[in-house]
């Protein structure tokens, strides 16, 4: 694979329809199969709902970080579905038992943030660990959609990385999907409003804990805080660009406004006329 | 890969591509797909073109190709100027050019033409383009209206088509009109909207046009506040119902217990 692959890849996905992005992955990798796997881990595409058995068919969502084979693990209770034969299972990544615990931690606090923005909808967070044991990786995710065919899905990647002297370098790369659909069938009209912004942030916090669990507490509410904030300035953002920006570009090919204003203008400039000419 | 699998993937990605993209999409189709597939490419390109009613620079003038405009295997024909040409497909230049022999219809596609330039200087912002063709063998006219505003520094490109036939027996005009808007800095956001015309009385073409044109775009202008006001607002709250941000750590469970007296549970 090239590099030059890879960006010509990159660059055709942002030109083709958002709404149809797993399509067109798919025939961008068929055109160039070697970049599969870099393709699928950075493009990101709607998550998908599973029950988990489990745990009573409490829904959980999937995406490239929580898949192995054709299966998906759990947040719930931490298993493959459908399930992996003992033998695939034993090669399956998991989180350490301490970074489990944080992540059961990190599911319970986002589900209770899930509730309070969204009033509904699925979140999922999973965790992997890193090198060094005081880092560690994951993503937190979060899918809403409405009754009508209207969604939000937003994916948070996330790093976090031990500086010394209890400093903690969190990043974080969130993308937010979202699909707006209006369709009118009196007028014979139909609007689509679909796509993807992502944005990176990155911060430093102090993390002082004497135990494990303060340690815990520590990171889900550093998270939690820059997940939150985060996630607040794109909405926003894509509320400028979905309602603002590209309405005004549509007025800047077809404008009749425009119009009335010019005529406006000209009967406003004949009265001052007349006016300077009594 | 397959030829015919081939073949249909160039076509689903050009077919996919914002008007103003194609020159950046045929560039990445060839890092992508090597020099080798360039005369496929082309000829995808060219239908692309027909179908989405492209604007060509014909010796310095701007017409549109469309499936009416098609003589013969590769020459195009434009009432308005006389001319027929061969076209470039990719640069979107016209060569070739040769004065129209046949030019039985061509004083009235003038006329309309000269009106539909006055209308849409008053309505249209972007760079307008204008075709009025005769439909062989029938009292009938081809009407088409480009305008874009292409601005890829700033990362966003905007295209407006409405397309009508007028049938000169009868005075009724029906089409479609097609609205498309790419923007896609730190992301790949689109707006897709379409009507269909159905008949309608037309004893004055251009005051039609303008008025069916006029209702469409405020239609649009009402589903951005709608989709706004209503499902957006439905999928995630600025802030929670508290009015504050949410109380991360030890705590956070409080949340729940707080609701689930609320509920009286």
């Amino acid at each position: 694979m090239s590099d030059a692959k890879y960006d010509a890849a990159l660059d055709l996905l942002r030109r083709l329809d958002p709404s149809k992005t797993k399509a067109n992955l798919q025939n961008v990798i068929s055109l160039e199969p070697d970049l599969a796997e870099n393709l699928l881990s950075s493009i990101d595409l709607p998550l998908t709902v599973m029950a988990d058995p489990k745990a009573a068919n409490r829904e959980f969502l999937c995406c490239d970080y929580n898949r192995d084979m054709d299966s998906y693990r759990s947040p719930w209770s931490n298993d493959y579905f459908p399930q992996l034969p003992a033998a695939d299972l034993e090669e399956s990544p998991f989180p350490s038992a301490p970074l489990r615990e944080l992540e059961t931690l990190c599911n319970d606090s986002f589900d209770v943030y899930r509730d309070l923005y969204y009033e509904g909808g699925v979140s999922s967070v999973y965790l992997w660990d890193l090198d060094a044991d005081t880092d560690f990786a994951g993503v937190a995710l979060f899918k809403k959609s409405n009754v009508s065919s209207s969604s939000w899905d937003s994916i948070h990647v996330v790093e976090v990385t031990a500086q010394g002297n209890g400093d903690f370098n969190y990043k974080v790369t969130s993308t937010v999907i979202l699909q707006l659909d209006a369709a009118d069938a009196a007028a014979a009209a139909a609007m689509k409003l679909s796509g993807n912004l992502t944005r990176q942030t990155e911060r430093d916090f102090r993390v002082d804990a004497n135990s494990a669990e303060q340690t815990r507490i520590a990171h889900i509410t550093n998270l939690g805080t820059l997940i939150e904030d985060t996630e607040s300035q794109m909405r926003d953002m894509l509320e400028t660009v979905y309602f603002e920006k590209t309405r005004d570009i549509f007025h800047q090919t077809k404008n009749s406004l425009a119009a009335k204003n010019e005529s406006n203008k000209t009967a406003q400039e004949e009265v001052i006329k007349g006016l300077q000419n009594l | 890969m397959s030829e015919s699998n081939f073949d249909s993937v160039i076509s689903e990605i050009i077919f996919d591509t914002p008007a103003g993209e194609i020159q950046e999409v045929y560039n990445s189709l060839i890092t992508l797909a090597g020099e080798n597939a360039k005369d496929t490419i082309l000829d995808v390109i060219e239908q692309y073109n027909v179908k989405n009613n492209i604007p060509i620079d014909v010796d310095g003038n701007l017409v549109i190709l469309s499936e009416n405009t098609k003589s013969g295997a590769s020459r195009y024909t434009d009432a308005v100027r006389g001319v027929s040409f061969t076209v470039d497909h990719l640069s979107k230049k016209g060569l070739d050019v040769e004065p129209l022999q046949d030019a039985a219809s061509q004083e009235e596609c003038k006329k309309l033409h000269e009106q539909l330039t006055e209308y849409t200087a008053k309505n249209y912002p972007g760079d307008v383009t204008i075709a009025v063709n005769p439909i062989a063998d029938s009292q009938k006219l081809e009407i088409i209206i480009i305008s874009t505003k292409y601005n890829p520094a700033n990362f966003w490109n905007g295209d407006w088509r409405s397309k009508y036939t007028y049938d000169a027996s009868s005075n009724q005009i029906s089409g479609s009109i097609d609205v498309h808007v790419h923007y896609y800095e730190d992301g790949n956001v689109s707006f897709k909207s379409n009507k269909t015309v159905e008949s309608t009385p037309a004893t004055d073409v251009v005051d039609a046009i303008s008025q069916i044109e006029g209702e469409f775009e405020k239609s649009l202008d009402i589903s951005f506040t709608e989709l706004n006001e209503k499902q957006f607002k439905a999928l995630r709250r600025r802030l929670p119902i508290t009015r504050s941000k949410v109380n991360w750590g030890k705590a956070i469970g409080n949340y729940r217990l707080g609701k689930d007296a609320a509920e009286g549970l």
